[in-house]
């Protein structure tokens, strides 16, 4: 069973806070996310806080894959955005602005998740 | 902007999660509830209503004496009279050089003949002189300012009151106090806001020039009285009512300093001056009066009453009795129509805005309509309705201007109606009846509110563009990251939304929208006559509103303003409201995000329009106002965004080609080119410019002057400066 790695260096914290984060915004999103979807609303909120969150937790796994979730669906939100709204620049700001912002974030985790993954997967190998 | 963005996001977080989990109970609807508002002889006979807790006071009841400042003996009731015969005004031709009126002339056109600054030199303008009125919250008082006043300027004087009435002559060219007349206003006399819109030039026609109150200068006051002094001294008129003042009380019945008071000019039409009142919104149903009165200029003395529900009386009430209570109070400015002997009466809802079902057919018939007055019977000669049987605070705020409409067949005397809806009417000044089309649409029934349906149709005027945006819908909500703006789709979703006239709702909140601020407030429209084109400056600012069951509302602490218990403060006219007499209290909020503070819909919050009046095309039409002084949290983000903020005050037009408009909450005055609405110039006031500008030309110098008084309601900063501009010398 793969359990939450533990952080050592500064980076793995930085990692681990970053993952800590995603999981603190994506649970607004999927809580008030699923009221919205069940009062006939946009579903975009319960399933980019799902997302989110399973992200932050497979971080805290220690798995890149984390990462790339969050990438995924920032990525999907995009074009969600310009559907929704169009070239709208007000209306593009609480959409895009912050999650671009926490995408960089993410990324800057990515080779220390790498890392991580590749230090478990030879104690496993050792092992 | 990182670091705040993931700051906000995280504080969201936990205020959205703990709000979620406290949510929101549910108020339940109350029994059916059905009753006629009383009417002289029914409404107090035995048996009849005297279970019910909701009746009236009758009018025949002995009356607690009504609040009277300046201890003006009131003598018997006086029957209707005639207006001494009066000379021409100057508001009717005013000079070049001269702002004689609120609104520049008696046809509040707010249009100015002055051309010396132009869209070429207008960024060159600089501060001639700023002047403090003196009038500002004290340490300790609640803030309840917003001066809204335009000065006037004629001759060698320039002629103004402060928020609480002092009135003062300034010398034009440099600001110095020439005199000052202390009204003597007390604190708690301020009902909603302590506003005094402007004072009245008058010239008398039976005292000769040259003796003292041949021009004399009126204003109504905050507690209640006329006051009319010299213009040359500001010493009170002796000959005019009691040593130079009337109390506008007498008659009124019981009440509280504070819940009636005069914030805009009264119109002088043939000798008559009208006097309109605010009542302070949701009280109760049964408020004083929104009786509208003629009096002598001359004299003073009381020539007419116009009180809805005593319609064939209209003198004033006898002894121990008064006028008929909660009936539709009117505060915006009127205007006034020599040539017809008519003043247009711009009226609001009856007491307790949000419920209609106690409100009399007579009521129902001139609430939040344009009731054209003879000004020499007090007697309407024609009503036209901008909403029917408004229960959303859709009363008009502006004041009416006046237009030779371009129509087919040549000029057609017309009244240009600006409305919290947007909707601008046009009508016949001669009849009432509309110039351009108006259309009665199917509007939303569905409501908790027992007994109180709503009116099928309302009223859309179709041949003037709106000054609106389209019906809100999910996608429009906003924030400053997607927790945030969820939060606000949530709040639409869990609202009540069907469109401009959703129905009041105890179940849920619901969405008025254009909202109570919406549209043309009390700022009013300016129109070149010479060009043909009107200028507004428009509101897009929803309000979240909901009905509480009394029970609700008395567990809120809501309670009117004449209960002993009251606090100042605690429930104000633009909020939550006891309506005390219904069945239900109301609790209203702007639509926003309660912990940022920031509008749930995306900008722009306030625009500004041109329309030729001649095509009843849109000229041009841009969000007004920048977003330097506004942000998350009311911190100023100094950003120089042009991204339209709300904005309370009207607009200036000049012969020039420059249009002058402060309102905006980035406190800025700002200068557009008329023809083309790029913004020219603007200054940062020293407080909220929510006041209408003018301008003046003092020997052969223009100059443009505005009130930066501020708005407690509209968040802006409080002064008490008059700030006055002009072109360098030598320019």
């Amino acid at each position: 069973m793969a359990g939450l790695y533990r952080p050592r260096k500064a980076s793995e914290w930085a990692t681990c806070a970053v993952a800590v984060l995603l999981i603190l915004l994506g649970l607004p999103l999927l809580i008030m996310g699923a009221e919205l979807a069940l009062l006939g609303g946009s579903l975009y909120y319960v399933v980019a806080g799902a997302a989110i969150i399973a992200g932050g937790i497979l971080m805290l796994m220690g798995s890149v894959a984390g990462a790339f979730l969050y990438l995924l669906a920032w990525l999907l939100t995009w074009p969600w955005a310009l559907w929704e709204v169009g070239f709208d620049g007000w209306g593009l700001l609480p959409r895009l602005l912050g999650p671009t912002l926490i995408a960089v974030l993410v990324v800057l985790t990515i080779p220390v998740l790498r890392r991580l993954q590749k230090t478990s997967l030879a104690q496993k190998g050792i092992a | 902007m990182p670091r705040t963005d993931l700051s906000a996001a995280t504080a969201l977080c936990g205020l959205v999660l703990l709000s979620a989990v406290a949510g929101i109970a549910p108020a339940r609807a109350q029994s059916a509830y059905k009753e006629a508002p009383p009417g002289p002889g029914d409404a107090d006979a035995p048996g009849k209503k005297a279970d019910n807790k909701f009746a009236g006071p009758s009018p025949f009841a002995p009356q607690a004496p009504g609040v009277n400042a300046a201890n003006i003996p009131d003598g018997p009731p006086a029957e209707p009279g005639e207006a001494t015969p009066a000379v021409e005004q100057i508001g009717s031709h005013p000079a070049h050089d001269d702002w004689p009126a609120y609104g520049r002339d008696t046809d509040a056109t707010r249009f100015s003949p002055l051309e010396q600054i132009t869209p070429q030199n207008v960024g060159q303008l600089t501060r001639a002189f700023v002047y403090h009125t003196g009038s500002k919250p004290a340490p300790g008082q609640v803030n309840k300012w917003a001066a809204e006043t335009t000065p006037i300027k004629v001759g060698d004087g320039l002629y103004m009151c402060t928020a609480m009435n002092d009135i003062v002559k300034l010398d034009p060219a440099t600001g110095k106090e020439i005199w000052r007349h202390e009204a003597g206003v007390k604190y708690a006399s301020i009902p909603y806001t302590a506003a005094c819109k402007a004072v009245v030039y008058y010239t008398s026609s039976t005292v000769p020039e040259g003796e003292p109150c041949h021009n004399r200068i009126l204003e109504g006051t905050l507690d209640m009285r006329l006051i009319e002094v010299d213009a040359d001294t500001g010493k009170l008129c002796e000959g005019f009512g009691y040593h130079g003042q009337v109390n506008l009380m007498k008659g009124m019945g019981e009440s509280v300093p504070g819940f009636v008071s005069m914030t805009a000019p009264p119109p002088i039409v043939n000798g008559a001056i009208v006097v309109n009142h605010e009542v302070l919104d949701g009280q109760r149903r049964w408020a004083p009066s929104g009786v509208i009165r003629g009096y002598d200029a001359e004299t003073g003395k009381f020539l007419w009453a116009w009180d809805v529900n005593r319609p064939d009386q209209h003198g004033e009430p006898a002894e121990g009795q008064h006028y008929s209570r909660g009936t539709p109070n009117s505060w915006a400015t009127m205007t006034g129509d020599n040539a017809l002997g008519l003043v247009y009466v711009p009226t609001g809802n009856s007491a307790a805005d949000y419920y209609s079902a106690m409100r009399s057919p007579e009521e129902n018939k001139v609430s939040s309509a344009i009731v054209a007055l003879d000004v020499k019977t007090g007697s309407p000669r024609w009503v036209f309705q901008t909403v029917h049987k408004d229960v959303w605070d859709y009363d008009i705020g502006s004041q009416p201007t006046m237009i030779d409409f371009p129509g087919q067949d040549g000029p057609v005397p017309a009244l240009v109606v600006p409305t919290k809806r947007g909707q601008t009417f046009v009508l016949d000044r001669r009849d009432g009846k509309p110039i351009l089309p108006v259309e009665e649409r199917p509007a939303p029934l569905a409501t908790d509110v027992q007994g109180d349906p709503r009116s099928p149709t309302q009223p859309w005027s179709v041949g003037m563009p709106r000054l609106g945006l389209p019906d809100l819908k999910e996608s429009d909500m906003w924030g400053m990251s997607p927790i945030d703006q969820l939060f606000c789709r949530l709040k639409f979703r869990r609202a009540k939304y069907e469109g401009e006239f959703t129905a009041p709702s105890v179940e849920k909140p619901w969405i008025e929208y254009p909202g109570y601020n919406g549209g043309s407030d009390w700022g009013s429209m300016a129109y070149d006559p010479k060009t043909g084109v009107l200028i507004a400056n428009w509101n897009v600012t929803p309000m979240y509103d909901q009905l509480v069951t009394r029970k609700k509302a008395d567990a809120l602490g809501l309670m009117p303003i004449d209960d002993p218990n009251f606090k100042p403060g605690g429930g104000g006219a633009e909020g939550n409201g006891a309506m005390a007499d219904t069945p239900y209290g109301i609790v209203v909020s702007p639509f926003w995000n309660q912990y940022t503070h920031m509008m749930c819909n995306k900008p722009p919050y306030g625009m500004i329009t041109a329309i030729d009046m001649h095509t009843r095309k849109v000229l041009w039409q841009h969000p007004l106002g920048s977003a330097r002084a506004n942000g998350p949290w009311g911190f100023p983000t100094y950003l120089p965004l042009t991204i339209g903020t709300p904005n309370n005050g009207g607009p200036v037009v000049t012969a020039g080609g420059v249009v002058f408009v402060g309102a905006t909450t980035d406190n800025m005055l700002h200068a557009f080119d008329a023809k083309s609405g790029k913004e020219l110039w603007n200054d940062v006031l020293p407080g909220g410019g929510q006041a209408t500008p003018m301008t003046y030309e003092y020997k052969g110098k223009q100059y443009v002057a505005i009130m930066a008084g501020g708005h407690h309601f509209m968040m802006t900063p409080v002064s008490d400066a008059l700030v006055v501009y002009a072109l360098p010398d030598g320019k």
